[in-house]
């Protein structure tokens, strides 16, 4: 098979997946749709989808997945987990698959790395909008966003910049 | 026991567990000659079935089809049905156990009850009734459901609940609470009167620790005001109205004296004068009461109150002499048989200080005294009370109602005080001041009278013996306090001075006496209350009461006058904290404060002694008495035992054991739902719209919660939108049960299309993610449900359901083309799975048997019956979830392996009914007897029954009319047979209830009696007048009328009918040597029939010659082997090969068949066998096919081709190749022209992909399918086959509404196989290269079928699989008596299956062997052969094959064709009656005569 053939489709990339720590279940998973019916990324994008990024690797469309931007809008809140009703550990398959991805040359370490900040800025900025709405006295009344929209801001700044 | 009596086999067998399995098995080997204990853990059998709405794929009602069995089950004289037991402990081996069985008590005596739920109607307690799944409410006393078997009530007694435990005097407390709750405060209080006399007087003065022991603390909240509840009912009688009381006679002569007319002395009067005693009280003081009138202060008890209760005790005839103190004991003792002494403590010791002599000094049981006699004494301003106890209080709040600044001093401090805490709060309410840790050392005098007091500190030093820390003088802490009069309360003691010598006095200064029976030393004088015991509380000394007056009645009756424990401690129930906040949550109960009662506010109090609480008001009480958690579920209340007119109700039944001795036992313990809790995301229990598929076959069913109406429980609108969640706690790891359950795809399609039949609006969605509508007609169903009902079907699994703001429930799910959706639905309806019930699981640890994939019991794929221990078997959904027919199955399976296994105990068990001979009434005149049943009130309630019976005996040839309260009742049996001899009555009639459920019962006993069953009728006038006119009694006595009038001339013109006996030849014929056939014909065999056993192919074996592995066993052909090897050894079968069934003739019990046996190269031979049943095991076979290059490239293979050929070793790939198998499910199934599923293919697809992944783990595996079908405990090959990598793709007949998918499209390309299919995840078509493609080519019936059919005269279903009797309950059997069905001549299976459908075959067939002769029924058509003109309308109607043409000679000489009507084969359905043109057919029993009398009857009225 040629290697363009074999990016395209490759009948072993389920078991590097399984290979991986959290993995293992991938292969047991029978799309029953429950990871991507509970998930919080599809219900603001729905073209994120976990049932199929697993679909994909059972296939074995090795590059299709690796080189996707969807890869990247897993929050990790590990809802799919909860759901499923075969133990696969999409959260932890999703870490796996990235790191594949960026050892396989489709994105660079510093990317990965962003997306970490990302994440941990996602929850920081999470934190400080809770903490802006809790200081509000009158829970009726809408919360100051300003103090937390220059933070926000700030911290956006030295993550992405 | 010796070893010999060990060894011995036995006759009969244990069933556990009263489902359909259980009573199917049951029945079977009870028609088989075996003696069957049948054991039920509920009060009735019948099982889930019982609860079920409509069965699939029929849509028979599930009752209707059950209740015949149940009946015949509950009535079969060889079937000892052991209801509300359980099995304890097997003992012993195989042909011979040793079992114990535990009855639990029912509380409700099972000869006596008649099931006219009386009792219902009168019990105060309601419950969730667990068979409409909690969705109503049942009474505590109950039976599971109307048509219950047996019609027996039990009681939900969990115990004793902790409150009645709790009083000292034994008041069933939670009993009046709950009448109280319901508004019957007249019972209330007759109940609190029957256990208390001073009702009155303790809802006011009790310590009540029912309270202190009451359950609502569970809560947080404090115990039900039960004490002011009693208050409450009391009060209320006075102001409404009390029953007066009824004196009682004097009937024994035995005469007793009680000393003292306190609450022991007067309560042990009032018992012993309902014994019927002479009873005189003796008083020394001016009037009756004791403590209660002198001790107690008016402010806590008016004494008018108290003069009531003694009054009433006075009213039943004792007699209460005041002002007559008792000097002499002796004399007393010579004038009476017994004396209780009964004095009270009214004796106040010294304190021994210096000063207690002062004027002013006082003790308080004297202060009280003067107090309660009237007196108003000068206290003085200052007023010091010494002491701590509830006499300390109620001096000090006296004092304070004399107008004196009271303080308390006490030596120790408050947690200590022996008062109650809430006096102590009372008191310091109304002023009083303590002065804790404090004693008096000396009382300050002047001029003679108390000027103050001398007193000291103290300190608490180490617990003393009683537990309370021992107070200890601080030296030197002396100081002074000013007192106008010093009251001490420190103790009481009875006066014992005018006791003799012989009457023992302890230490302490109390009457000596036997704890076991209150005996004094004398002999004849008893003694109790505080004389015997000290101070105690009025309760107490009720209790005691009630005890002397036991002993006394014991001693003066020379019976042992020990007593038993009142309660016993292990029964009292303790709830646990959890149980109660479930309860809350579940929102059984609710959280509500306790009442308060209004109070006299303490300005008022304090100026004079009127009663500070006002006591609840009625609205308070029933809102209070609701509170009560029922702890133990009865409350003991006793109002059933009133109303049982035959007297059934038992409280105090206890629990027994029965040993039995059985040869096997058969398990049949079934399953338990999954509790859906368990999947919190689905929002059951936390949304009432939320129900189980359980919960809803009971809103379908017309006799559930709202009665037929399809509704949700939150809001009782009809739900328009109707989601079906399918595996709920099935092929769910999570949750821990990964196998499927089996039946949910086809009952949630029943119910979709059920609740659109009910109504038509209705709009059903199933979320599903592989439909397993795996069995017999079951795609038809589906697709039936789809295309014709409108059934929405959506292929997805939802995630989580959440509640709208507008009430509505709101899914959340991605179908899959990946849309993600929210939809919103009015009700949901949770498929729940099976999981084995919890009487499982303990029996197979108890019997130690092992446990298989999800905690079932285990059993081998080739016995499928036997568990793990010799002689113990297995069937139904407790070794795997399985829907009715296979459990029906098994069940007759499990029977057949038991009968095998005790063959040659057959019939030594059994009992056979005899019957006297027959009184012959021909040409007596018809002495009709009537007898009118009242059903206690469920018919005399509305229909005037001696209007009816009045009439009836006016009646021409009614000789007799008579009424019975209960007429099926056994007593009344008895006394109707004494009324037929009496009044030789030889037609019967009884108007009672449904012929259904009774007639049996009536004909056997005038049977009894000698008369012909025949000649009995019924008038159903409760089902027919009483029921349905309800409303119109007036109308509804003269429909009865009317009915026991038609009834009546009916009777008039009955003649003595008998059936035919027909003799039975016993041996078998098993057409089929495959291994439904072989292990038919050696089950018959080792039952010890003999066997003719024909295969067609000049081999035995079948199909298995080419099954090599299953999922489970690699080792087939050994097994296959084994068997053809045991057929051919075994002396009782004779194999004919290469034989066909060319004629049978004949009927159940004596068919004779022709067998034509071809051999090699010359003219075939033929053989006549005689037989008399007939098992058919003729198979099926692979279906060939063209699709899919078929025929055209030798890659593609069946499933079978490709097994085989892996399991010869001569599968290989090709040569390079990492290798790849692509395999297409449903190949000539599930199509148009064959519209079934061939059930086994996508496990042997699993099969073959799992050995191939093991063998070659780099292969590629694909398997195209249309739904995984891996049903029940198969789907964990299915999870294997994904964990290995193979990989699923799912298509459908037809493409998308987008034009994707359909068929998959195999084509050669470059010399390769490509297999081209749309996958619908990714929206994508895959091109798959395949080294081999497998085609499961699915099954199809036998070629020959269709002609074996018409020589059997059985019919075949539409795709030519022959059909049995009914595919729920009749599954191994045609309508045609006498012959039988296994293997997939009765469509596809696993050789489990048809392992057990043979056995099952060969359980029925023996139900013909095991008899000398079989009996056709009276009730049969004739032909009158003179008039018919042979149309042979008759012989195409009737379903029984009963008539035939046949040429006769009918008058002499002159022959011609006419129909005769085959007696054996004739079921007496009238068919061919209504057909006849000629009208010259009759049914006996139902000829014209009668019907026209009948009629003629009615109109002429």
């Amino acid at each position: 098979m040629a290697d363009e053939t074999k990016k395209a489709y490759d009948p072993n990339f389920k078991y590097d997946v399984a290979a991986q720590p959290g993995g293992e279940q991938i292969k047991v998973c029978y799309s029953c749709g429950t990871c991507t019916a509970g998930c919080p990324v599809t219900e603001v994008d729905p073209r994120y989808s976990p049932r199929k990024i697993i679909r994909q690797v059972l296939l074995g469309q090795r590059e299709a997945v690796l080189s996707n931007e969807l890869l990247w809008y897993c929050e990790t809140c590990y809802a799919c987990s909860a759901y499923c009703p075969q133990n696969v550990k999409f959260g932890d398959v999703m870490r796996a698959i990235r790191e594949m991805a960026v050892a396989e040359g489709y994105w660079t370490p510093q990317f990965l790395q962003r997306v970490r900040n990302v994440d941990k800025l996602a929850h920081d900025i999470r934190l400080d909008l809770i903490r802006a709405a809790l200081a509000t006295k009158d829970q009726t009344e809408p919360a100051s966003i300003e103090p937390a929209a220059a933070i926000v801001s700030k911290k956006i700044t030295e993550v992405l910049v | 026991m010796d070893s010999q009596a060990e060894k011995k086999t036995v006759g009969s067998v244990l069933v556990v567990g009263g489902g359909i399995a259980g009573i199917q098995a049951s029945l079977d080997l009870a028609d088989s000659g075996f003696k069957v204990y049948l054991v039920e853990s509920s009060p009735s059998i019948g099982g889930t079935m019982a609860q079920l709405d409509k069965t699939f794929p029929t849509n028979d009602c599930s009752m209707c089809i059950l209740s015949p069995k149940v009946v015949e089950c509950a009535r079969h004289l060889n079937i000892n049905l052991m209801t509300w037991s359980e099995l304890e402990e097997v003992k012993g081996e195989a042909g011979n156990f040793h079992v114990r069985i535990r009855h639990k008590p029912r509380f409700v005596n099972e000869q006596k009850c008649t099931g006219c739920a009386e009792c219902t109607r009168v019990c105060p307690i309601e419950v969730p009734n667990a068979f409409d799944e909690n969705m109503s409410l049942r009474k505590a006393i109950y039976r599971p459901f109307p048509q219950a078997v047996p019609n027996i009530f039990a009681i939900d007694k969990r115990g004793t609940s902790p409150c009645k435990a709790a009083c000292p005097a034994g008041t069933s407390a939670q009993g009046y609470v709950a009448l109280i709750a319901q508004g019957r405060y007249a019972e209330a209080l007759e109940l609190s009167r029957k256990a208390n006399p001073f009702t009155s007087v303790c809802g006011r003065v009790c310590y009540h620790p029912c309270e202190t022991a009451c359950s609502r603390q569970l809560l947080g909240e404090e115990p039900v005001s039960i004490c002011l509840l009693k208050r409450f009912v009391a009060d209320y009688a006075v102001e409404h109205g009390d029953v007066p009381v009824q004196p009682v006679p004097v009937t024994r002569k035995e005469r007793v004296a009680i000393v003292g007319a306190g609450p022991c002395g007067l309560t042990a009067a009032h018992d012993l004068a309902l014994l019927g005693y002479e009873v005189t009280v003796y008083e020394a003081q001016p009037k009756a009461g004791g403590m209660l009138r002198y001790g107690i202060p008016d402010y806590r008890l008016p004494p008018e109150v108290l003069d009531r209760d003694i009054q009433r005790i006075a009213d039943l005839g004792v007699k209460i002499l005041t002002n007559t103190p008792v000097k002499d004991l002796d004399a007393l003792r010579e004038r009476y048989d017994a004396v209780l002494l009964s004095v009270g403590a009214h004796y106040a010791p010294k304190m021994r200080i210096e000063g207690e002599d002062l004027s002013g000094v006082y003790s308080a049981i004297d202060f009280l005294r003067r107090i309660n006699s009237g007196e108003r004494p000068d206290v003085g301003k200052r007023v010091v009370v010494v002491g701590g106890g509830n006499t300390a209080i109620d001096a000090a709040r006296c004092a304070r109602r004399l107008g004196a600044e009271v303080t308390i001093v006490y030596r120790r401090s408050r947690a200590e005080m022996p008062a109650y805490a809430f006096e102590v709060e009372e008191a310091e309410a109304e002023g009083v001041t303590f002065n804790f840790l404090t004693n008096p050392v000396r009382i300050l005098g002047e001029g003679g009278k108390v000027s103050g007091l001398e007193l000291l500190r103290m300190k608490l030093g180490e617990p003393d013996a009683s537990g309370r820390r021992q107070p200890l003088p601080i030296e030197g802490s002396n100081y002074l306090m000013e007192a106008d009069t010093v009251i001490l309360a420190i103790g009481q003691l009875p006066d014992v001075s005018f006791l003799p010598k012989d009457v023992q006095v302890t230490r302490r200064g109390t009457i000596g006496y036997d704890e076991r029976t209150l005996a004094t030393s004398r002999p004849g004088v008893f003694t109790g209350g505080d004389a015997a015991t000290g101070p105690r509380s009025a309760v107490e000394a009720v209790g005691m009461g009630h005890r002397a007056a036991e002993s006394i009645h014991r001693y003066l009756s020379g019976e042992s006058v020990e007593f038993l424990p009142r309660i016993d401690p292990e029964q009292v129930v303790i709830l646990e904290r959890d149980e109660v906040a479930q309860r809350l949550a579940r929102g059984e109960i609710t959280l509500q404060p306790r009442a308060r009662a209004a109070e006299l506010p303490v300005e008022e109090r304090l100026r004079g002694f009127a009663e500070v609480s006002l006591g609840l008001t009625e609205e308070q009480a029933v809102a209070e008495a609701r509170r009560c958690l029922a702890c133990g579920i009865c409350s003991e209340c006793y109002r059933c035992v009133e109303a049982c007119k035959p007297g059934a109700i038992d409280h105090a039944l206890k629990e027994r054991y029965t040993e039995l001795n059985v040869g096997a036992i058969i398990l049949a313990t079934g399953f338990d739902e999954f509790d859906a809790r368990r999947k919190y995301e689905l929002g059951y229990g936390r949304f009432k719209d939320v129900v189980t598929s359980i919960e809803f076959e009971r809103i379908l069913s017309a006799s559930g919660p709202y009665e037929g109406h399809v509704r949700r429980p939150s809001d009782g609108k009809t739900p328009k939108r109707i989601a079906f969640l399918q595996c709920v706690g099935s092929r769910d790891q999570q949750c821990g049960n990964a196998y499927c359950s089996s039946v949910c795809c086809m009952y949630a399609i029943k119910e979709a299309v059920i609740a659109k039949e009910h109504v038509r609006e209705i709009e059903p969605t199933i979320f599903f993610m592989d439909m397993r509508a795996f069995g017999k007609d079951f795609d038809k169903y589906y697709e039936r449900a789809r295309d014709e009902y409108g059934v929405r079907f959506v292929r997805s699994r939802v995630a989580k359901v959440d509640l709208l703001p507008d009430g509505r429930l709101d899914l959340v799910y991605v179908t899959e083309d990946e849309r993600h959706v929210h939809e919103a639905f009015d009700l949901v309806v949770l498929s729940v799975g099976l999981e084995p019930s919890k009487g499982t699981k303990a029996l197979l640890e108890k019997l130690g048997l092992r446990r298989g994939e999800g905690g079932f019991c285990y059993t081998d794929e080739f016995r499928p019956l036997a568990t793990s221990k010799e002689g113990i078997y297995v069937c139904g959904a407790g070794s795997g979830p399985k829907d009715i027919p296979e459990t029906v199955m098994q069940a007759s399976g499990a029977a057949a392996e038991a009968g095998k296994l005790l063959a040659s105990q057959r019939n030594t068990l059994t009992k056979k009914k005899e019957y006297p001979p027959e009184i012959d009434i021909s040409g007596d005149p018809p002495r009709v007897g009537v007898f009118v049943c009242h059903c206690g009130i469920n018919i005399a309630g509305t229909v005037d029954v001696e209007a009816v019976r009045e009439y009836a005996s006016t009646l021409p040839y009614v000789v007799y009319a008579g009424r019975n309260l209960f007429t099926c009742s056994g007593d009344t049996q008895e006394s109707m047979k004494k009324i037929i001899a009496e009044h030789k009555i030889n037609r019967v009639v009884v108007a009672s209830c449904s012929p259904r459920t009774h007639e049996p019962l009536f004909q056997e006993t005038i049977h009894e009696v000698g008369l012909n069953p025949y000649l009995f009728e019924l008038a159903n006038i409760r089902d027919q007048c009483s029921w349905v006119h309800m409303q119109l009694p007036a109308q509804a006595t003269e429909k009865a009328k009317d009915l026991v009038r038609m009834a009546v001339s009916r009777a008039v013109n009955a003649r003595p009918l008998h059936g035919t006996p027909l003799p039975v030849t016993h041996s078998a014929l098993v057409i089929g040597g495959g291994i439904a056939g072989m292990a038919a014909a050696l089950n018959m065999a080792d039952q010890g029939y003999q066997t003719y056993l024909i295969e067609r192919e000049a081999q035995l074996g079948g199909n298995a010659l080419h099954i090599h592995s299953t999922l489970r066993n690699p080792h087939v052909q050994d097994f296959l082997n084994e068997m053809i090897a045991r057929v051919q050894a075994h002396p009782k079968i004779n194999v004919y090969l290469q034989a066909n069934l060319k004629q049978l003739e004949g009927f159940v019990g004596n068919f004779r068949s022709t067998v034509e046996i071809a051999s090699n190269g010359q003219d075939p031979t033929e053989v006549t066998l005689e037989h008399g049943v007939i098992i058919v095991a003729t198979g099926a076979q692979e279906r060939e096919t063209t699709a899919y290059l078929r025929g055209q490239d030798p890659r593609v293979l069946t499933q079978r081709e490709l097994e085989e050929s892996l399991a010869k070793g001569t599968f290989a790939f090709p040569e390079g190749r990492r290798g790849s198998v692509v395999m297409i499910q449903c190949v000539e199934s599930r199509t148009k022209e064959h519209p079934y599923c061939s059930r086994v293919c996508c496990s042997q697809a699993l099969k073959n992909a799992i050995t191939l992944k093991t063998r070659y783990p780099d292969c590629d595996v694909y398997i195209i399918y249309r739904d995984i079908r891996s049903y029940g405990l198969r789907e964990k090959y299915y999870q294997q086959a994904r964990d290995l990598g193979v990989i699923f793709v799912r298509y459908d007949l037809e493409p998308d509404e987008k034009g994707h998918g359909g068929l998959p499209i195999v084509t050669q390309r470059d010399g390769q196989l490509v297999v081209k299919v749309f996958d619908p995840l990714i929206q994508a078509d895959l091109e798959l290269e395949a080294d081999i493609l497998a085609l499961s080519v699915g099954i199809a019936p036998r070629a020959d079928a269709e002609h074996l059919a018409t020589m059997l005269k059985v019919p075949l279903n539409a795709e030519k699989f022959f059909l049995e009797a009914h595919m729920k309950l009749r599954p191994v059997e045609f309508a045609t008596e006498g012959i039988f069905l296994a293997g997939m001549a009765h469509g596809p299976k696993f050789i489990e299956e048809s392992l057990a459908q043979a056995a099952a075959a060969v359980s029925r067939a023996c139900t013909v062997l095991s008899k000398d002769e079989l009996m056709a029924p009276g009730t049969i058509a004739h032909v009158d052969q003179l008039a018919c003109v042979a149309c042979g309308d008759c012989v195409a109607i009737c379903p029984y094959k009963a008539p035939q043409l046949v040429t006769k000679e009918v008058t002499r000489r002159n022959f011609k064709l006419v129909s005769e009507i085959n007696p054996a084969l004739c079921k007496g359905c009238g068919l061919c009656v209504a057909a006849c043109r000629s009208g010259c057919i009759t049914l006996d029993g139902f000829d014209d005569v009668q019907i026209m009398a009948q009629i003629a009857a009615l109109v002429s009225y």
